[in-house]
Parts: structure tokens; C-alpha cells; sequence
């Protein structure tokens, strides 16, 4: 791959990435937005800062792919709050998005861990 | 998809809802109140944007993404202008080929007559003879049925007829129909200007109504539109009839594709053209074309049930001339009469066609299209990354196919009213093609059927292409470049897949050809039993002139006369009918001495009414017996002259010379027998046929041929005959002269024009295979490049380079030959059973002649879809070959 494409993939695949963690949050029990940019946040340990309009645009789009969908409900402190859920489809989306996920990163850490480099 | 609906009310409330459970979060978290509502709505990167963001989605998202797809679709296009160019072209060539045809069939069968009320309750009537063949009906036995069927809302009859309009010398022909005085009632037209025919002038009293009615092309051509004409007389045929009206622009009479410019009164006949009283009244004399309008509600069968009753009946009771007669209604375009019998059967076989090259058109745009989603996957798997959705990638490619087939379209339908007026190249010379008229201004149905075709290919090419796309994983094409494993290999067997059915179409469209091409050589070959080079034939109109029968007669002696004692004349003859014309050849019921026909047995027999000359004329050898001479005239005994057909059929065993055969109410003696000949059509296989003197049955209602021969060319006499037909009668000036081999090309007309055009589309399917292949092996050499590379830096020579390459194409190839071949026996057997008709009783002609099993077609077809296939495949693997080993393998 030639090097002077990674500025424009990095980008792609952020945002490609923000669909993957939303699905991944929501494997544990339905949430509502909010819930979602925080417990994102909150398990990147902080590295990764959710933009909170872009995540309604995701959750927006899932929702009209049919990987997830929305019912309103009450928050854990009584406010009006639109929660998600995960579909069959949205399940298995995750686990092929996962799997791939995980094959790249094995392959970038190949390529990057320190015996490589000496090789 | 459903879930879309989703409010922007309903979406605003989630983000307030969302701002107060952030807010109450950073204040849980210590943040005060104010300062933690104001860090919620930050961290939202504006609340309003996103709402914004969202109603743009939903109101105008498929506005916005349409023109979005549109305008990125034609920034694609023209960034690659070749394949556009190709692409479009391919599109316009299948389209303007399918909305051509479709005009001509919309003329021809769906809406045969313009300007008509209610054409769907509109039937064809006719008589049936005895063995089943359809003739046109007798005047008395249309007014039986117009006074005495209840079901029917009107019954017209009309006869198709050339007048001379205008004074003397200037006088010009004009193609017209004599009618019943219903007719337009019938057919419920409504007039431009003036009135039609009143219901006082629908009665049957000769010479009662001198009126006529033009036509408003006539109207517009000859009186620029002037509504003073209404009332004033026009000179037709020497007598003045006055214009009561101008029928409706869209109307051009009641036969299909043919217009016509003047309407008269049937009853006019015995005034116009001399015809005698008796004539009219003769229930034998069938030359009327029925046309009859159903009452509401009433169905076909029903009035068919109607009519045949009555006839059964009237065959009874006037058993003397229509004993085993019957009457039957079809839909108009199935009437045996007029261009529609001779257009039916090319149609049918040019919309089989036509839809095989627009599968191969679509196997093309659809193999293009995939090419270019191949090239352009990381783009695409981009856009899918970007967060574009599948299904508006999907659109896309959608959009583009579509934009193409627009493109092609509009191209297409440009050409369309162009190439439908080539329906004249369908009609053989003479005045049928003259009266062929293609009413080319844009129908409707014409255009929703170039749309809804377009729509098809559109999304039928863009299909394949589409799938492709939205299968694709964004991941991985973006780090592979776009050279799949398994993916790409089942890309690649669709794409084979086509191109063996571009081959396997291809070499059905071109065997046809082929067939169709061989089929004519051998007409062409076949011996017509007499010889028709070096005569010049002319058609005279008489009886446009107001002469009667006895100057007629006249008329030919004093032409024979002159015409023989001109130089470079050698023989001079004249007949009634014109063999292997397209006029319809007569008949006549004989009763033969010593014959009992069986029963059911149709005793109508094919005649021709000749002067002595006609014979020796045309190298008609007799083969018994004696040729009519100057002394079989009016004052001596009838004689006829048989063919050996006649003969064989009816005096098998006897001496044919001396029998006694009745017909026109008088007994007529053999005196000769004549060698067969050909008649109606060079395939014909032998008729009984008859001919008697001119002198000695020749009637006011009958045509009137002239033949010269000279040694040389023919066309050289004609002004001499011109110059002294005027000297025998300056108003004789109107008579068609044409060269008769080029004449009797006419019978040959239907098989000429199936061969011509399946010889056409046999290229273009060709071409657009050929261009397939090219695509297909041009991309899988470009992808097998770094392999290819890999290969010969392992030491591979160009030669088995080369090979391999050139080894699929030949597999492809042969796939497509072996199935095209299968498709061609079963299309050869239903092509076989197309045939034609023709005006003369309902004759069905075979389009295609026997042969069609004929291996050495299917040899060469297959022959040259090799050779252009391995052509095709050549170019991409000789590059493939060059290729350097190293530039191969850094190829990314």
C-alpha cells in the first residue's frame, strides 16, 4: 500500500471504528446514547474522545441499517431517554467487524513488534 | 426502508434529553449546574448543527442524494470518455433497433387506423371459401349483412382504387377508397372541415352520390388548407364530383400503414370507372374489404357466431354462386389484404431479434459496468468506510447505469422516427410503397415503451455490477488493492459467463442471417418458367379516363399496332394480371367436362386474361396445341389454354385438347396446353392455371398490363410508348412503366427484407460480441499482469504467455459456440413456421425456405465468431506477453 494514502484511510477508518465500538457497548444490554459516548470514553481508558453529534449520526444510521433499534424508555435518573439495542444482525455485523478488526491489528503488531524490526 | 421515518421532532428530543443526562453527569461530577449544561452542548459539536444535519437526512437526503449520485455519476462519465462512448453507443444501437420495431408494430398492430373512434371494437370481415381461404366480400352480400346483423353497430365496405384527378394532360393520380356511404359513420371519424357522408348517401342507387371527401394532407397540399374548396366539384376520372368535406388529420383510411387521399361513394363506381350495372349487383364480384364496428359490449365471438349464421344461410339460398361460402371477423391487423399481411411475419421475426441484441447489449453494459467496479473498488470501499451505506453505494452504481441507458436512449429515440420511415424498404416498388406512410410523430405509447426499455436495460446491466459493490468489504479492499482472492474468481465467472452468452447470441443472430441470406439465393435462382429480361411492363389506368369497354379494347389493339411496327420493338402483349406480382392474381369457378370434383372441392382457379403476343412474349413455350391467335375474338367460339398443372389435376389420362370447361357463364374449348410456369411466388411449387383470350372475356373492372420486349434495354422504348399512347389519346398520360424483372423482384420483397435486416442486426450482434470478448480478456490480462510478470521472470516464454491468454478466450469461445448452437436449432424451428401473406387468397408464404439444417451456415458462423474472438483476445495477450518481468511485478 503505498504510504501517501494513510492520511485519508486514517480518517475512514475511524470513523469506520466508531460503528464497531457503539456495537461492541451495546452487546452488554441496551443503552441510550449518552450512556454510550460515556461508557466509550470511559473504557478507552480516555484515549478516544467521542464527538457527541457524530454518535447520534451513527447510531442513526445503525438504526436505519437494521443492526440496531431504538425504544424510548426512562433513564437510571428519570430523564426521557432513547435506548438502543443490538439486532441478530447487528450481532453478527460485530463479530465479522471484530474478526477483521482483530486479523489487521495482529498483522499491524507483526509488522511492528520489536523482533520484526531487527529482522 | 421504514424505519426512515423517523421525525425530527422525535430526534431533537433525544438531544435535548441527552444534553440534561450529560448535564447531570459533569454536575454529578462537581461541575455546576450552568457551567455543565454549557460543556454537554460542546461536547455535542452544536446541538443545532446535528439537528440541522438530521432534517437535511430526512426531508431532502433523497433530493439531495439523487443529484448528489447524478452529479458525481456524470463527473465519472466524463472522466472516462471511452468507455461512455462506448457504452452509450452499444445502449443507443439496442434501443433506437427496439423503439424502431416497436413503432412499426404499434402502426401496423396496435393502432392500425388513426383518427378512428374507439379502434379496439373495430373487425376486419370477410368471406371464407369453401376450403377455408379468406377473399374479400360482393356488394350484395355486404348489404345483406348491413341490413340484417343485429350485434354490430355498423358495417362498411371500401375498395381500394387509383383515380385520375384533374383536367386532361394535367391530371394526376391519386390512391383512394370507393366506399360504402357508412364508412366513415363505421369508423367514426370526424371532418376537418366540411362535412363526411350524410345518412341520405349511405343508399345503394348507382351514380346517386357525386361527392368525395380528401384527405387533410391532400387538403393542405393541393388547396393550402383553403376552406372555399368545401362545395366547389373536382374532376375525377372525367366527372365532376363536388368536395363536401376534409376528413380528420390523423385519418389515412381503414388500411393499416397505408394513406390514402380521397373517399367516394362506392355507387360512384359505374360513373367513375364504367363498371356495369350487373357488375354491382354480382354476388361473385368479391372485391370489397369489410371493416365492422361491435356494438357495446357485444364480444368477437359472439358477432362471429352472428355472422356466420347468416351466411350459412345466404350460402344456401344463393347457392348458384356462394354454395360453401361462409363469413368470419378477425382483428384488423390479421386481414390477409394490405401491407399488414406482408409486414407480420419480418416484424415477428425482427422482434425476436431485437430482443437478442438487447440481451447482448445488456451482457455488455453489465460486463463494462463490473470492469469499471473492479477499477474502482477502493474508491467505493472508501466511500462504504466513509460511513456512505451500502445501499447508497448501490444507488450509485445504479445511477450510473442508469445515466448511461438515458444517454442511450435519448440517442436512440433521436434516430427512431428516422429509421421507422425505412417501412417503405419493406414494400416492393409499385404503388403499395407509394401509399406506405409512417405516422412518425411521437406517440405516446412509442415513447413510454423507450423509456420503459430504457428502465429494463438500465436496471437489469446495473444489477451484477450493484451486487458486486455491496458485497464488497470495506476492510479488506482497502489494504489489498483491489485484487481479490475468492471474491474476484466468482466476479470473473459472471463476467465469463456473459461473454459465452454474447457468443452464444451472437451466433444465433448470425446463423439466422445466414439462413435467411441462403434461403433467398436459392429463390433467387429458381427458374420462373418464362423470361422477364428485356421487357418493359406498364400499367395503364383506363378506366380513370372514362372509356368504356369496347374503347379499351380499342385502345390495346391501336397500341399493338403501333407499338409493333416500332423499330427495336420485337414483341408487344398485353394481359390482366402481372406474373409473380403483388397485385392480387384472380380466380374463377370452372366446371370442367368429364371431372366430378369432390366434395368441398374449391374449384376456383387461377387465371390470367392474355392477348395472343402474351405467351411468345415471355418464352412460354406451348407444350400441346396451338396459342390464342387475332381470330379467338368476340365473334368466335371461347378457347382457353391450360398449364400442364391443370392438366395433371383435372385430365390425368385424357387428351386435354377439345375438353369443355365452363366458367363466366360460357363454355370455353382447350386448345393448348402451356408449359408451367411461376405465378404468384418464385416458391410456389406448380398451380393449376388457365389463360383465355383478352378479346374474349375482358371486363370493365379489370387491369390492363402492356409488355414490350426489345433487345436492349427496355427503359429505352418507354418514351416512344409514352409518345404514342398520347398520339392514340392525349389524355392518356397516367400509367406506371417499370422494367418487368425488376418488377417481379416484388414477390421476392418479404424474403429480400428478412434477409437485409437479420444480415444487419447479425453484425451489430457481432460487433457488440466482439467488443464483450475484447473487454473481458483486455481486464483479466491487466489483472493477471504481476502473475503473468512472476511467470516469465521464471522463465515462461511469450509463446506460452501467449497461450495461456489466449487458452480461456478459446474455452469462453467454445462454451459459447456449443450453447449458441442448441439456441439455434430450436430458434431455425420456430422461424421455420413464420410466414407471409399476400393480397392474392390469403397465399401463406414460408419466410424461410428449406435448409434450414444447413451445416455449412452454422460452419461459417461459428468460423468467423472464432476468428473475431481470437482476435479480440490476441491484442490484450500480445501486450501481455510484452510485458517486463520487473515493471510486472512492482505493478500495484
Amino acid at each position: 500500500m503505498p504510504t501517501h494514502k494513510e492520511e485519508n484511510d486514517r480518517i475512514a477508518l475511524l470513523q469506520g471504528t466508531l460503528d464497531l465500538l457503539i456495537l461492541k457497548t451495546l452487546l452488554f444490554g441496551a443503552c441510550h446514547g449518552q450512556g454510550v459516548a460515556r461508557s466509550i470514553q470511559r473504557q478507552s481508558e480516555e484515549t478516544f474522545f467521542v464527538d457527541h453529534g457524530s454518535l447520534y449520526l451513527a447510531l442513526q444510521r445503525l438504526e436505519e441499517g437494521g443492526l440496531i433499534t431504538a425504544k424510548w424508555g426512562v433513564s437510571e435518573n428519570n430523564r426521557k431517554a432513547r435506548f438502543y439495542t443490538l439486532t441478530a444482525r447487528g450481532k453478527s455485523e460485530l463479530t465479522a467487524k471484530a474478526h477483521q478488526w482483530n486479523r489487521l491489528t495482529r498483522a499491524m503488531n507483526q509488522i511492528l513488534s520489536p523482533s520484526n524490526e531487527e529482522a | 426502508m421504514p424505519r426512515d421515518r423517523r421525525s425530527e421532532d422525535d430526534f431533537a428530543e433525544e438531544i435535548r434529553s441527552h444534553l440534561e443526562m450529560e448535564a447531570d453527569e459533569l454536575e454529578s461530577e462537581g461541575v455546576p449546574r450552568s457551567e455543565a449544561e454549557r460543556q454537554a452542548k460542546v461536547a455535542f459539536g452544536g446541538a443545532t448543527v446535528a439537528r440541522e444535519r438530521f432534517a437535511l437526512r430526512h426531508r431532502l437526503l433523497r433530493v439531495e442524494n439523487l443529484r448528489q449520485d447524478v452529479r458525481f455519476g456524470l463527473r465519472m462519465l466524463r472522466r472516462s470518455p471511452a468507455f461512455t462512448v462506448v457504452a452509450v453507443l452499444t445502449l443507443a444501437i439496442g434501443i433506437a433497433a427496439s423503439a424502431t420495431v416497436f413503432t412499426w408494430i404499434n402502426a401496423v398492430l396496435l393502432e392500425p387506423l388513426g383518427g378512428v373512434t374507439a379502434a379496439n371494437r373495430l373487425v376486419t370481415l370477410e368471406t371464407v371459401t369453401s376450403n377455408g381461404e379468406w377473399v374479400p366480400n360482393s356488394y350484395p352480400d355486404f348489404v345483406d349483412f348491413r341490413d340484417h346483423l343485429k350485434l354490430f353497430d355498423g358495417i362498411a365496405v371500401t375498395h381500394i382504387a387509383a383515380f385520375s384527378v384533374g383536367r386532361d394532360d394535367r391530371a394526376e393520380r391519386v390512391w383512394g377508397q370507393l366506399v360504402s356511404g357508412n364508412f366513415f359513420a363505421v369508423l367514426g371519424v370526424k371532418p376537418e372541415a366540411g362535412r363526411l357522408f350524410l345518412p341520405s348517401e349511405y343508399g345503394d342507387t348507382p351514380g346517386a352520390y357525386p361527392i368525395a371527401v380528401i384527405s387533410d394532407r391532400y387538403w393542405r397540399s393541393h388547396y393550402a388548407a383553403d376552406p372555399g374548396v368545401i362545395g366547389k366539384t373536382i374532376r375525377i376520372n372525367q366527372h365532376e364530383l363536388t368536395v363536401v368535406g376534409v376528413a380528420a388529420p390523423a385519418f389515412h383510411g381503414s388500411i393499416p400503414v397505408t394513406s390514402f387521399d380521397l373517399w367516394v361513394p362506392y355507387m360512384e363506381q359505374s360513373a367513375l370507372n364504367g363498371v356495369q350495372l350487373w357488375m354491382l349487383r354480382d354476388r361473385h364480384d368479391r372485391n370489397m374489404l369489410g371493416i365492422a364496428r361491435l356494438k357495446p359490449g357485444v364480444t368477437e365471438e359472439q358477432a362471429r357466431g352472428e355472422l356466420k349464421s347468416l351466411a350459412d344461410r345466404m350460402a344456401v339460398a344463393n347457392a348458384d354462386v356462394s354454395e360453401g361460402m361462409s363469413a368470419t371477423l378477425m382483428p384488423l391487423w390479421k386481414s390477409p389484404h394490405g401491407p399488414q399481411g406482408l409486414l407480420l411475419g419480418p416484424l415477428r421475426i425482427l422482434t425476436g431479434v431485437c430482443v437478442l441484441v438487447l440481451f447482448i447489449v445488456c451482457a455488455n453494459i453489465t460486463n463494462l459496468l463490473l470492469a469499471r467496479a473492479t477499477v474502482r473498488e477502493q474508491e467505493f470501499a472508501a466511500r462504504i468506510a466513509l460511513g456512505a451505506g451500502r445501499a447508497r453505494v448501490v444507488r450509485q452504481v445504479m445511477t450510473e447505469s442508469l445515466l448511461l441507458t438515458g444517454a442511450g436512449a435519448l440517442l436512440g429515440a433521436a434516430a427512431t422516427p428516422w429509421l421507422s420511415h425505412a417501412l417503405h424498404y419493406f414494400m416492393p416498388p409499385g404503388p403499395m410503397q407509394l401509399l406506405v406512410a409512417m405516422d412518425t410523430s411521437p406517440h405516446f405509447s412509442v415513447l413510454a415503451f423507450t423509456a420503459g426499455i430504457c428502465l429494463v436495460v438500465g436496471l437489469v446491466a446495473g444489477i451484477a455490477p450493484a451486487l458486486q459493490v455491496s458485497r464488497m468489504e470495506a476492510g479488506a479492499r482497502l489494504h489489498d488493492g483491489g485484487r481479490g482472492a475468492t471474491a474476484g474468481r466468482k466476479r470473473n465467472r459472471l463476467r465469463s459467463v456473459l461473454v459465452a452468452s454474447e457468443v452464444a447470441l451472437a451466433l444465433v443472430a448470425m446463423v439466422g442471417a445466414g439462413l435467411f441470406a441462403c434461403s433467398f439465393q436459392q429463390t433467387l435462382r429458381v427458374d420462373p418458367g418464362f423470361n422477364p429480361n428485356h421487357v418493359l411492363l406498364n400499367q395503364f389506368y383506363l378506366s380513370t379516363n372514362g372509356y368504356s369497354l369496347a374503347q379499351r379494347k380499342e385502345f390495346c389493339r391501336r397500341i399493338e399496332e403501333r407499338m409493333t411496327s416500332t423499330p427495336g420493338v420485337t414483341d408487344v402483349a398485353y394481359s390482366d394480371g402481372v406474373p409473380l406480382g403483388f397485385e392480387p392474381s384472380w380466380w374463377e369457378e370452372l366446371r370442367i367436362e368429364g371431372y366430378a370434383p369432390k366434395p368441398n372441392e374449391n374449384m376456383n382457379i387461377f387465371r390470367n386474361i392474355v392477348s395472343p403476343g402474351y405467351l411468345p412474349l415471355l418464352h412460354i413455350p406451348m407444350v400441346e396445341g396451338r396459342n390464342f391467335t387475332d381470330q379467338d375474338n368476340e365473334n368466335t367460339s371461347h378457347v382457353m389454354i391450360v398449364n400442364q398443372a391443370f392438366v395433371q389435376r383435372f385430365l390425368s389420362g385424357r387428351n386435354p385438347i377439345g375438353v369443355r370447361v365452363h366458367g363466366w357463364g360460357d363454355w370455353f374449348r382447350i386448345v393448348g396446353v402451356a408449359k408451367d410456369s411461376k405465378y404468384h411466388y418464385l416458391g410456389e411449387s406448380a398451380p393449376a392455371y388457365f389463360y383465355v383470350p383478352f378479346r374474349q372475356v375482358f371486363r370493365e373492372d379489370m387491369n390492363l398490363a402492356f409488355y414490350v420486349r426489345t433487345p436492349g434495354d427496355p427503359d429505352a422504348v418507354l418514351s416512344t410508348l409514352r409518345a404514342q399512347a398520347r398520339a392514340i389519346d392525349p389524355n392518356v398520360t397516367v400509367f406506371d412503366a417499370a422494367p418487368l424483372k425488376e418488377f417481379i423482384g416484388a414477390s421476392l420483397y418479404p424474403q429480400k427484407v428478412a434477409a437485409g435486416l437479420l444480415t444487419i442486426m447479425g453484425v451489430i450482434a457481432l460487433v457488440l460480441a466482439a467488443v464483450g470478448l475484447y473487454s473481458v480478456m483486455a481486464y483479466s490480462v491487466a489483472q493477471r499482469t504481476q502473475e503473468i510478470g512472476v511467470r516469465m521472470a521464471l522463465g515462461a516464454q511469450r509463446g506460452q504467455v501467449l497461450w495461456m491468454v489466449i487458452e480461456r478466450a478459446l474455452w469462453l469461445t467454445g462454451f459459447g459456440l456449443a450453447t449458441g448452437g442448441a439456441l439455434c436449432v430450436a430458434a431455425v424451428k420456430i422461424i421455420a413456421g413464420v410466414s407471409f401473406t399476400n393480397s392474392g387468397m390469403g397465399t401463406n408464404m414460408r419466410l424461410l425456405g428449406d435448409g434450414s439444417m444447413n451445416g455449412a451456415v452454422y460452419l461459417t458462423a461459428a468460423a468467423i465468431l472464432m476468428v473475431v474472438a481470437m482476435v479480440a483476445t490476441y491484442l490484450p495477450a500480445r501486450r501481455a506477453a510484452a510485458v517486463e518481468p520487473m515493471r510486472a511485478l512492482r505493478t500495484d
